[in-house]
């Protein structure tokens, strides 16, 4: 029997996870998408159907496969935990040879997968992960990043259906610097965690992204950023996106400790309801122990721009194109966040595709 | 070109427009202008299809390859460049009834009073869109992206704005000169038959008046095409000489003229010359 949050819980109160038990049960199908125009790049990568590794579509170039254990207490990272996943351990100013791309296919079942990056000093890298297919993706990520290192994580659902749960465990040592950017899209429910820790001075921890819903579709993200140390900044700009029924639900903590001063934090997070029977839930959140810290957040929900839409249908636009090009400059900071411009373009034409599809 | 047959307007249930009649002829320019409140900019956005100006009795026909006849152009002539004066082209479509984007594929040009500002949005790939959403609506091939740079460059230089300007987000942090500038590079670019142009000149000073004036011959003043100009000084009309002018007062055309009528409200006030 699965033991699941339920949404007494105020940090599951939008969750919607009511389709977990029948696809923790539900078998793979085993009909593999073609996946080959997912691929960014040309440097490492990964291919895991259904939580399996396919080694001979994959170049691991010193990703170890094993099993992971971190000292999580989440409730659906939990399930992934200490199962066989994968580890990124870089030593001391090594960074891998490009950026590493991770894709997930799901054919149906459940699949419960860790993963662990570990950066020593000075060590960068870029990590990409996309989600394609059917069925309950399950990811426990658990970051350790030392002094001066830098990872920067780009991951996109693009699931035609079931449920996509993540869940981010990271540690940000002292001057270095953690970005991940989320683009959740396509037809799966979702539920995007995250807890952050800038455990030492002038770490630099940023999570956000993009989340465009349609249908009767669910996505929940909840990020907790904890600023443990002085001088840290911390950075959550999240963008939702709602058409038909569909909901959207961003929470957005910032924790800043009793001795973490001058600190930086900012939160914006923003809300596009295409259609009035769409919901969109903010909740941005401070809880600051220190004295000295600047801490900006807004959080606002509207819909378009009734005189930027008729501006440009002046112009020759049909309203369907108007909108689409709207909703994708409201989406365009967030994605506008990853820094590798490959990944940043394959990640934006995405987004125009769904809104291609939507508008 | 445009008939406008006692045109009835209202927003949030108050008219506005109340029986309003004008004809516009290729090669025309006509001048309107009036006092605060007699309905100029609801002119404007009813004959650009904005949402929320109800048309509530009357008729407006566009036909954008009305011949040019020479007709009309006896400027000066108050009786023939009446606003009452029947157009004796082609009926043409009913403009009221198509939607916005359909009214500039027709050949409509509205420029705006206060252009908006799009963020995330640059204003090439913006009218690249829109210029190729109107060349498909009229069967034509989509520009491509060279060729199309080629023609919003010509356009930028020749109204004084960079090119690079352009690239940025539609109206975002220009001034109220520039956007008004931008508002003519974007008529050059599209080459409209008929340039609606509410309130153009307001916010521009002497240098970028003569600019926009000139821009406005330079891409309006052809035997096909027209322009109905809404101001509300005489000042535009030292640039752009129209051909007619008509006092618009309590939402009707109450007078009408050749450019001597704007010298006349200029010096006497709409009060003396609409009474």
């Amino acid at each position: 029997m699965l033991s699941l949050p339920t949404i007494r819980e105020e940090a599951w109160r939008w969750a919607d996870l009511a389709a977990l038990p029948a696809l923790a049960e539900a078998s793979p199908q085993g009909s593999v998408p073609d996946v080959s125009h997912l691929w960014i790049g040309k440097g490492p990568r990964l291919l895991f159907i259904d939580g399996k590794l396919q080694a001979s579509a994959s170049r691991p170039d010193g990703i170890a496969l094993g099993a992971v254990t971190a000292t999580t207490d989440h409730a659906l990272g939990a399930f992934a935990n200490g199962k066989t996943g994968w580890t990124l351990s870089l030593g001391r100013d090594h960074a891998p040879s490009a950026t590493i791309e991770i894709i997930h296919v799901g054919t149906g079942g459940a699949s419960h997968l860790p993963a662990r990056i570990a950066l020593a000093e000075d060590a960068q890298a870029s990590v990409v992960e996309t989600f394609v297919g059917d069925g309950w993706a399950n990811r426990l990520t658990a970051i350790d990043l030392a002094s001066s290192a830098r990872l920067m994580r780009a991951i996109r659902i693009l699931s035609s259906s079931g449920f996509v749960s993540l869940r981010e465990e990271a540690k940000v040592g002292e001057n270095a610097s953690l970005t991940a950017t989320v683009l959740g899209l396509g037809g799966a429910g979702t539920r995007i965690d995250a807890a952050v820790s800038l455990t030492g001075e002038g770490a630099y921890g940023e999570v956000g992204g993009a989340l465009l819903a349609r249908g009767e579709q669910r996505h929940d993200a909840a990020v907790v950023i904890r600023h443990a140390a002085p001088l840290g900044t911390s950075r959550q700009l999240w963008r939702a996106v709602a058409d038909d029924k569909a909901t959207a639900s961003m929470a957005a903590r910032a924790e800043v400790a009793r001795d973490a001063q001058k600190t930086d934090g900012e939160q914006s997070l923003r809300g596009l309801l295409l259609q009035r029977a769409a919901t969109i839930n903010l909740k941005p959140e401070l809880e600051i122990f220190a004295d000295d810290v600047k801490c900006a957040h807004g959080a606002t929900v509207g819909e378009l721009d009734a005189n930027a839409l008729f501006y440009l249908e002046s112009r020759g636009l049909p309203p369907a194109l108007a909108e689409a090009l709207l909703t994708r400059a409201f989406v365009a900071d967030a994605i506008g966040r990853i820094g590798d411009e490959a990944v940043r373009d394959a990640f934006s034409k995405d987004a125009e595709a769904w809104m291609e599809g939507a508008l | 070109m445009l008939q406008i047959n006692n045109l009835h307007a209202e927003v949030d249930g108050k008219p506005i427009l109340k029986g309003l009649t004008l004809a516009i002829n290729p090669g025309e320019i006509h001048a309107i202008m009036g006092p605060n409140g007699a309905g100029k900019s609801t002119l404007a956005y009813t004959l650009g299809g904005r949402p929320g100006y109800e048309v509530t009795g009357g008729s407006v026909r566009f036909n954008p390859n009305a011949p040019y006849s020479g007709e009309g152009r006896s400027v000066g002539d108050a009786e023939q460049g009446s606003g009452l004066r029947r157009s004796t082209e082609d009926d043409g479509i009913d403009l009221l009834a198509l939607e916005p984007h359909e009214r500039a594929a027709a050949g409509l040009f509205l420029g705006f009073q206060y252009p908006v500002e799009i963020p995330g949005v640059s204003n090439v790939q913006f009218l690249r869109e829109a210029l190729n959403a109107q060349r498909k609506a009229r069967g034509e091939e989509p520009l491509s992206a060279a060729d199309f740079l080629k023609v919003a460059r010509a356009q930028a230089d020749a109204l004084g704005l960079n090119l690079d300007m352009l690239k940025r987000p539609v109206n975002v942090g220009f001034s109220g000169g520039e956007k008004k500038r931008n508002e003519m590079v974007q008529m050059g670019i599209i080459d409209p038959k008929l340039a609606i142009l509410d309130e153009t000149d307001s916010g521009l000073d002497i240098d970028a008046l003569r600019i926009v004036g000139e821009g406005i011959n330079r891409i309006m003043r052809k035997p096909d095409k027209a322009v109905l100009l809404i101001t509300h000084y005489q000042r535009l009309l030292d640039y752009v000489k129209p051909d007619f002018v008509h006092v618009l007062a309590g939402g009707r055309i109450v007078r009408s003229g050749g450019p001597e009528l704007a010298h006349e409200l200029e010096r006497e006030g709409y009060t003396q010359v609409a009474a």
